[in-house]
């Protein structure tokens, strides 16, 4: 009998037991102590120093280090190159997104119907992303140059009045930058809206070409909603890569003209290196930093939102 | 054969906790209970000892690679003077030049192996300052007088070569070298770089085979300038070539010529800040670069292409007519320089070698005044602290900057004009394109030089450089030079 009672009331004591030991002392904190000290050793400790170079102005190689407290924050308020960054950064996103999204979609569902020669577009979409920006930026460069190929083939066919130095133009310059940014990513989109177009039944979509549904149809009612997962992830991805955006403009236009291509990237590294004021260019990457988390919770926090409407 | 048993880590403890719970008395569901939970403790514990046993043995490691990478003050003694390998960073001279250069150097020391390695000038800041901070750097590096790669911002990383150079020159040694140069590169007392060669702007380079084709003459008036670029727009070709982006800032040598010329001694006083950039001759200044974008001096797209490697290899190509560079660039008046940097820019080996000739900067305002050289003392080679190879290093830096032979080298390869006493060019010994034209014009911008009172870039910060970029950047993009000169007098006001 006492055993019995003791078989019977020991599980209860033991699980109060086990659950108060496992609030003292997580089961797992041992194996994974080192690597969580690891990573936050070099991780959260650069991020700390750089949130601390942040409160200084200093050249980044001088023992001289003067602690300004926020004024760096309070130089970026009034330095029309960090708004600029900010307005070119927003107009990349929603422009590359919103191009990326449809290009993107539109392969997808072609390569999906009986195309000929299906995998030799697929390769052919697929070739910029493996491409180096630092292979193509010069020839972007080339072609868009005033003796460039652009302005040499619209005066082989007379219309040499449209010719135009094309990196002069502020705005040109940053559409340019945004084509390149396309053109290189495209692929990638495609791909995963190829993927996420095989996840939807073909029954559905055969059922709604039964009821008389069009192309057009099939794709705003059926694929659109159903590659939302991807569409959020996709935008995710565009606006922390836009916040991060440096190799094309640094290697196209280097910024300019007049800091018309200017994004937060090549600004720190102008800020940081160029100019050897580190602790601007630290607060500028801590804005950065704030910008890229507050834009990944805000996209994932609406397509939630979004999702439970549709429900 | 009997496999033994070892005690492990919590046998002593387990034991204890046996004895412990005999001695207590317990009931026996809650000794169970008791037992299991102390057992459990024991676990993590020893648990927790293993993991921290490992972290501090991986912190400890990891501190000791961290403290490896950090490469602190080495305490090695400089090795031979005569003997070892070492490596040059530098954005000047070209390939062919520092070849030429190290050749020479090899010939009196052939057991110092030196390695060259050209960094593109934009990025040289950028590739410098890690690679030093690191134990990885250079051996020799070279330092501007000003800038963003000054003596100044790179002398925590440099060896002081004062005693070197007292012992090579004598106590005297500044007497016998250019003394901006030994100023420039003293930093807090010690002497941080070896000066190596000047340098002037305010000249335009002319392809003279274009202006011979057409029958022009190189202008010297505003009025001239444009007639000439009319003739050679008409004919395909752009005229004057500028590149306004990136942040190498060649502009800034056109806007100084261009005050010079509206009024002498004003640039120098805004850089000295005795004047402000919004002074009347300093916004004139502006008013003529812009003037020179409308009224088709400048080519068009100038703000969206880039010095190095747009225009100079348009220019050298045969392609462009003018173009404003400094005195480095008489090392393509040189056969072997020439064919080095076509080759370098996918040029055709059979393409026509192009004369190039240096003229005076165009009276642009029209009031009649001269049209100066300025210049600065080029660079400075700067030795590691840390080399390794640190006594070699000095022998190099010194050899080419403050020997006779080294700097016979540098004369004779016309990148940059000699810093010690007494050496010029042998022109007798440089296969110039054209020797009948280049030679006069060359030994003329020399003698100019000599006479230059001005600086080109020494005390222009890195700020106020930027700011004269945008400045000049915003008229040529047409705003207004009102504006563009408070944007540069902010820049200066942030910088001081």
């Amino acid at each position: 009998m006492t055993t019995t009672t003791n078989e019977v009331g020991a599980p209860r004591v033991r699980s109060s037991v086990h659950r108060r030991e496992r609030l003292r002392s997580p089961a797992g904190l041992p194996w994974i102590l080192p690597a969580m000290l690891f990573s936050v050793g070099i991780l959260y400790y650069c991020l700390l120093y750089t949130g601390y170079i942040s409160t200084l102005d200093w050249d980044g190689a001088s023992p001289l280090q003067v602690n300004v407290g926020a004024a760096n924050y309070a130089r970026m308020l009034k330095d029309h190159v960090f708004w600029g960054s900010l307005w070119h950064t927003a107009a990349f996103f929603v422009v590359t997104f919103t191009v990326q999204v449809a290009l993107g979609i539109t392969f997808a569902c072609l390569l999906h119907s009986r195309l000929y020669l299906r995998t030799l577009y697929k390769v052919l979409i697929f070739i910029p992303v493996v491409l180096s920006t630092a292979t193509t930026a010069p020839v972007f460069r080339q072609i868009f140059a005033p003796d460039g190929e652009l302005n040499n083939f619209l005066r082989a066919v007379g219309l040499e009045t449209l010719a135009h130095p094309w990196f002069a133009n502020g705005t040109i310059a940053l559409i340019i930058i945004m084509g390149v940014q396309i053109w290189q990513s495209t692929g990638v989109v495609s791909v995963l809206y190829f993927a996420a177009i095989s996840h939807i039944e073909p029954d559905v979509i055969e059922a709604a070409r039964i009821d008389g549904a069009g192309n057009m149809r099939i794709i705003s009612s059926i694929v659109w909603p159903g590659v939302r997962g991807t569409t959020i992830a996709i935008a995710i991805l565009t606006a922390i890569g836009s916040l991060k955006t440096f190799d094309i403009p640094f290697l196209i236009t280097g910024g300019g003209p007049s800091y018309a291509t200017e994004f937060f990237g090549t600004q720190i590294y102008r800020v940081s290196v160029s100019l050897s004021q580190v602790g601007y260019g630290a607060a500028l990457s801590v804005v950065l930093l704030v910008l890229a988390i507050s834009a990944a919770i805000v996209i994932n926090a609406g397509g939630r939102r979004g999702g439970r409407a549709d429900v | 054969m009997s496999l033994s048993r070892k005690p492990g880590p919590c046998a002593d403890a387990e034991a204890a906790s046996d004895t412990a719970r005999i001695s207590a008395g317990a009931a026996p569901h809650e000794s169970s209970v008791a037992q299991r939970r102390k057992r459990s403790r024991l676990r993590r514990a020893s648990l927790t000892r293993r993991a921290a046993r490992t972290t501090i043995a991986v912190g400890a490691l990891a501190s000791v690679g961290l403290t490896g990478c950090g490469g602190g003050a080495t305490s090695n003694n400089g090795g031979s003077a005569t003997v070892g390998n070492i490596t040059w960073w530098s954005w000047t001279p070209d390939n062919d030049l520092a070849a030429r250069e190290i050749a020479a150097f090899n010939k009196q020391y052939p057991q110092i192996k030196v390695t060259y390695k050209k960094v593109p000038i934009d990025n040289y800041a950028a590739i410098l300052k890690p690679a030093l901070a690191s134990k990885d750097g250079p051996d020799v590096y070279t330092v501007n007088a000003s800038g963003r790669f000054s003596a100044e911002a790179f002398a925590p990383y440099a060896y002081d070569l004062t005693s070197d150079v007292k012992r090579l020159l004598g106590d005297d040694w500044q007497s016998k070298v250019y003394a901006d140069g030994a100023k420039a590169f003293t930093v807090k007392g010690r002497l941080v770089a070896a000066e190596w060669a000047k340098v002037g702007a305010g000249i335009v380079w002319i392809n003279k085979g274009l202006f011979d084709k057409y029958r022009l003459q190189p202008p010297q008036t505003m009025g001239d300038w444009v007639s000439v670029c009319r003739t050679f727009r008409a004919n395909g070709h752009g005229c004057l070539r500028e590149g306004l982006a990136g942040t190498s800032g060649f502009v800034v040598d056109t806007l100084h010529s261009i005050a010079d010329s509206v009024e002498p001694g004003a640039w120098k006083a805004a850089v000295d800040g005795q004047k402000k950039w919004t002074d009347p001759a300093l916004v004139q200044s502006l008013q003529i670069l812009q003037t020179m974008s409308k009224n088709g001096i400048l080519d068009e797209g100038a703000v969206g292409i880039q010095q190095y490697p747009d225009v100079n290899n348009a220019f050298l190509s045969g392609k462009v007519p003018m173009v404003q560079m400094g005195t480095w660039y008489q090392q393509y008046a040189t056969v072997n320089s020439l064919t080095a940097a076509l080759q370098g820019a996918g040029v055709a080996q059979d393409t026509e070698k192009i004369t190039i000739l240096p003229i005076a900067f165009p009276d642009i305002a029209g009031k009649g005044n001269p049209s100066p050289l300025f210049a600065d003392p080029d660079a400075g080679q700067s030795v590691n602290a840390k080399s390794k190879a640190r006594n070699a290093a000095v022998t190099f830096a010194l050899w080419l900057g403050h020997t006779k032979e080294g700097q016979q080298v540098v004369a004779d390869n016309m990148d940059s004009f000699p810093t010690l006493t007494g050496v010029a060019p042998n022109f007798d010994s440089i296969q110039l394109v054209n020797p009948g034209l280049q030679r006069p014009a060359l030994q003329d911008v020399s003698e100019r030089l000599l006479q230059a009172t001005e600086a080109r870039s020494v005390g222009i910060s890195a700020a106020l450089n930027q700011g004269i970029i945008d400045g000049c950047q915003a008229v040529v993009s047409g705003k207004s030079p009102s504006d563009a000169a408070a944007t540069i007098q902010s820049a200066a006001d942030s910088s001081r």
